[in-house]
Formats: C-alpha cells, structure tokens, sequence
C-alpha cells in the first residue's frame, strides 16, 4: 500500500476523531442543565458509561501512531457508546436509533409543556393548594446511552408477533391502565433495576397477545397496513406524574387518555380532550 | 412514471432477476434481499450507467421494506457489501479502472439518495470523501475516465457532502488545484473539466450564466 494511503487512513481518522470527541461534551452539557442542582457526574447512570467514554477520549487524544493501533484502518470510529459495531450497515442502524431517539426527546419536551400548561389550569379552578413549581423536565433521563439501552430493550418487546397483534386488537384510546400493557416511559428516571424489572413485566403482558400455534404471516403482514402512525411512535404520550409515585394511578390514567388520544379522530375521548382544551383556553383568556 | 425508468433499468437483467427486483420493490418480505443487494451491486460494478441510477431503485426498496416491516435489511446488506468492496478499492482499480469507476459511480449515487431521518448517511461520508480524494490524486488526474467520474459526482454531490464535512473538502480541493495548475501531462479536456469544477464549487455550487455559456455552447459568439 503506498504512503499516499497510509497518510490518507490518518487523515480520516483524525477528522473522525474531531467528530466524536464534541459528542460527549455535548452531552454532559445537557446533563447539567436536566437536574435541578446537582451535578450528575456521580450518579449511577454516568458512573460506569460517562468514566469508561472520557478514557476512551482521553486514549484518542494520544499520539496518532499509537491510536491507528488500536482501530480498524477502515473503520468510522464507534458511533454510540452502547454499540461498538464497526460494520457500516449496523452504523446506521445505530445512527438511526440515536436520532430517533433525540427526536422523541424533543417531542417528549414539548409534551410536558403542554401538559404542564393544562395542568396548572387545573390546579387553579380546583382550588388546590399544590405547589405546581416542580418542572418534569427537570426530572427527565437525558443520558444517550441510558435512553438507547432503554430504547433497545422496548425494541426488542415491540418486534414480536405479540405486539402487532396486540397494537391490532387493541386501538390505544381503548386501552386501559393495570390492565393492558403499556410501554415503560424511557425519558423518566428510573433505576436501571426498576427500568429492568418495568421491562420484564410488560413482556410477560404481551404474552397474552402471542399468536396461536398457527398463525400465518401473511394475515400479520397485513395487518400491519392498518396501523395509524400513532402505533408505531414508542412514546407513550402521558405526561409524567407531578408526584413521585411509580405505579400510575387513577387520576393520571384519564389524563394520559386525553393526550394519548390526540392523533385519533372519532373516538369519545377525543371530544373530552377537545372540552379540557376549550376549557383551559378560556381560563387563559379569563 | 418513477416505475418507467425502473423498469428502464430493470431491463438489463435476465428475466428471472427481473422478476426479483420487481418483487423486491413492491413485496421485499417475500424474497431474499441479500440476494437482491448483491444482484444490485454486481450490476453496477460492472454497467456505469446502472451505476448512476442504481440509488433510485435501492431507495425504493429501502422504503418498501420500511413501510413493510420496518427492516432494514436491504439497507444493511447492501451498506456491508459497499463497504467489503471499499477494502479492496486499490485493488480493484488496479484490475479494472472501469470497475472502480463504477464503485465510485454507485456509492456516490447511494450516498445521494439513501437518507436517514432526511440527513446523508454519516457512515458513507468518509468513504465517500476517500473515493474522490483518491480520484483527485495525479495517477487518476491522468485518466480522463477518473476525472469525468469525479467532476460528475462533485455536481451532483458536492454540495449535500460540503455541507456534512468542509474541511474534507478543501482538502480535496487543494489537489484539484495544484492538479490543474502544476501537473504535467494532463490532456486539455482534463483541465477544462477540473476548471470548471473549481469555478462550480467558488460559485456556491453554481456556474454563472456567462460561465455556463463559456463550459456548455459549442459555438460562442
């Protein structure tokens, strides 16, 4: 192989280098701002991930020779932190995940403004005495590779014939809490053990929707024609609780109905929601 | 009228893979589409003009299976076949300059239709960049197949790739300069090609109507 290549591998991984290395300090930008006060950098979700990323930086910053030792020529450098895939098509899967999980971020904000707004009205006509003061925005999980180990793990419960029949069988304004499964929220901070555990029981839940012995493939093809876009978003569209309470009760399973139901058009609950917006619409006006 | 130039296309294959491809576009649950990636990339290493058009029929298959089944494994097998063909790029332009200028050709093609999330796919654009870089270089200068090859994917991509890595860019840049103002040997129409690209890319991606004029009519006045 000529020099001119040698050299050009370099260049490549340098360019490369530059890339990765304002990932993480993007990241833990964010990180400060998400909690109220204090500094993340002990918690539990950086300990392991954030250290183990900042040494692997850290060898990246060392002289060229020695870091061309320890990748792949050809590669493009990992892409998350999570997977260290170096082929090219399962880079793109990754990179896909990683944007589709920022993007779901984002809605997940704007969410929690617009329930948070709600709520307030709320509060104000009921007379409760409840401090609205706590931002859920500030409790949300922002840690890339928390949020795309917990995206995986949704993924891998969502790619069974169990939920599409499910999402089939049960349109989600019909759905109901305690009794029908429903996905683990990924942007609420949970530990990794409880995280676990939610995962685990919503699987067992889906089971009940496993398909008979003999199911043909072509019927669950089809249905999958029928889904409304609604179905495939992995958010749930509840806003989180104001309270700490881990078990979703009673009031907040109407609430979550409201939102939830937003995309579908013709359902009863549609024309609740519609109500609460006018509703809040006119004490804003007041 | 997209299905026209598919079929178009289609057309070179012998019967059988043309049921497949078809197959693939409409219901690529239905059929091996390992096999169909590399039918794919086969044909294009080895015809220069499915190589230009290539992208648009892996795109609509991409989409099929998306809206299908939401896989990706079209996308994957072909991505990992691009990138098995991208190790042994010097190689293969040693046996066959015509083979790699198709590569180049293909990957380019898929670099511009292939999105995810609507942004280039950030793993093809170092390769991306390595291919026209390496076509930059003074052997490749020589060839006036490689400099077409090259200043065709820079009007076609030059912009979206800009975009995604500047320095790069220049980097390349810096080589077509000096190729056009210092390299001995290059034929005249090598150098109208590599000049016109240079005031392409300084005019924004753009040639002016007068530069335009002075590149593309025959007879000027």
């Amino acid at each position: 192989m000529s020099n001119w290549l040698r050299g050009k591998e370099c260049v490549a991984n340098n360019s490369e280098h530059d890339k990765r290395s304002d990932g993480p300090s993007r990241w833990s930008h964010c990180r400060k701002r998400g909690i109220d006060g204090n500094l993340r950098a002990n918690t539990e979700a950086n300990g392991s991930n954030g250290e183990k990323s900042r040494h692997s930086d850290n060898s990246y910053t060392h002289s060229d020779s020695r870091h061309s030792s320890f990748t792949t020529p050809e590669s493009n450098g990992p892409v998350t932190r999570c997977n260290r895939r170096m082929d090219w098509g399962s880079q793109m899967e990754d990179e896909e995940m990683r944007r589709g999980v920022h993007k779901d971020m984002q809605r997940y904000r704007r969410r929690i403004l617009a329930a948070e707004g709600n709520q307030r009205e709320r509060k104000t006509s009921s007379g409760s005495s409840e401090s609205c003061d706590s931002k859920e925005g500030d409790n949300m999980e922002t840690d890339e590779a928390v949020l795309l180990r917990r995206q995986k793990q949704i993924n891998y419960g969502k790619n069974t014939l169990a939920y599409d029949r499910y999402l089939k069988e049960v349109p989600k304004h019909m759905r109901q809490t305690g009794i029908h499964p429903k996905t683990p929220n990924k942007f609420k901070k949970y530990s990794r053990r409880s995280w676990d555990q939610q995962i685990k029981l919503w699987k067992v839940k889906l089971h009940a929707w496993d398909p008979p012995a003999e199911e043909s493939q072509d019927k669950v093809l089809n249905n999958i024609e029928d889904l409304d876009i609604d179905d495939v978003m992995d958010i749930e569209l509840d806003f989180p609780p104001l309270t700490d309470s881990q078990a979703p009760s009673a009031s907040l399973a109407t609430h979550s109905l409201s939102l939830e139901d937003e995309d579908c058009s013709g359902t009863p609950v549609k024309i609740q929601k519609t109500e609460n917006a006018a509703e809040s619409g006119v004490t804003a006006n007041c | 009228m997209e299905n026209s130039t598919e079929d178009y296309r289609i057309q070179s294959f012998d019967l059988d893979t043309q049921m497949l491809l078809k197959t693939a576009l409409k219901d690529p649950g239905s059929v091996n589409l390992e096999k169909v990636s590399n039918i794919i990339v086969d044909q294009s290493l080895k015809d220069q003009m499915f190589s230009k058009e290539a992208g648009r029929i892996c795109y609509t298959i991409v989409q099929a299976e998306v809206k299908q089944n939401n896989g990706n494994v079209f996308r994957r097998n072909l991505l990992n076949r691009l990138q098995q063909e991208f190790k042994v790029r010097e190689d293969t332009r040693r046996r066959s300059l015509q083979e790699w200028v198709c590569y180049v050709t293909f990957i380019c093609n898929i670099f511009d239709y292939l999105k995810v999330n609507n942004m280039p796919m950030v793993a093809l654009v170092h390769p991306v960049y390595d291919c026209l870089i390496r076509l930059g270089q003074p052997d490749a200068l020589m060839n006036e197949e490689e400099v077409d090859c090259l200043v065709l994917q820079l009007h076609r991509i030059g912009e979206q790739l800009e975009k995604v890595n500047v320095q790069r860019m220049d980097e390349l840049f810096f080589l077509l300069r000096d190729g056009f103002l210092l390299q001995e040997g290059l034929t005249s129409m090598a150098r109208l090609l590599l000049l016109e690209i240079l005031e392409f890319r300084a005019g924004g991606w753009m040639l002016s109507s007068t530069a335009h004029k002075y590149y593309y009519s025959e007879i000027a006045d």
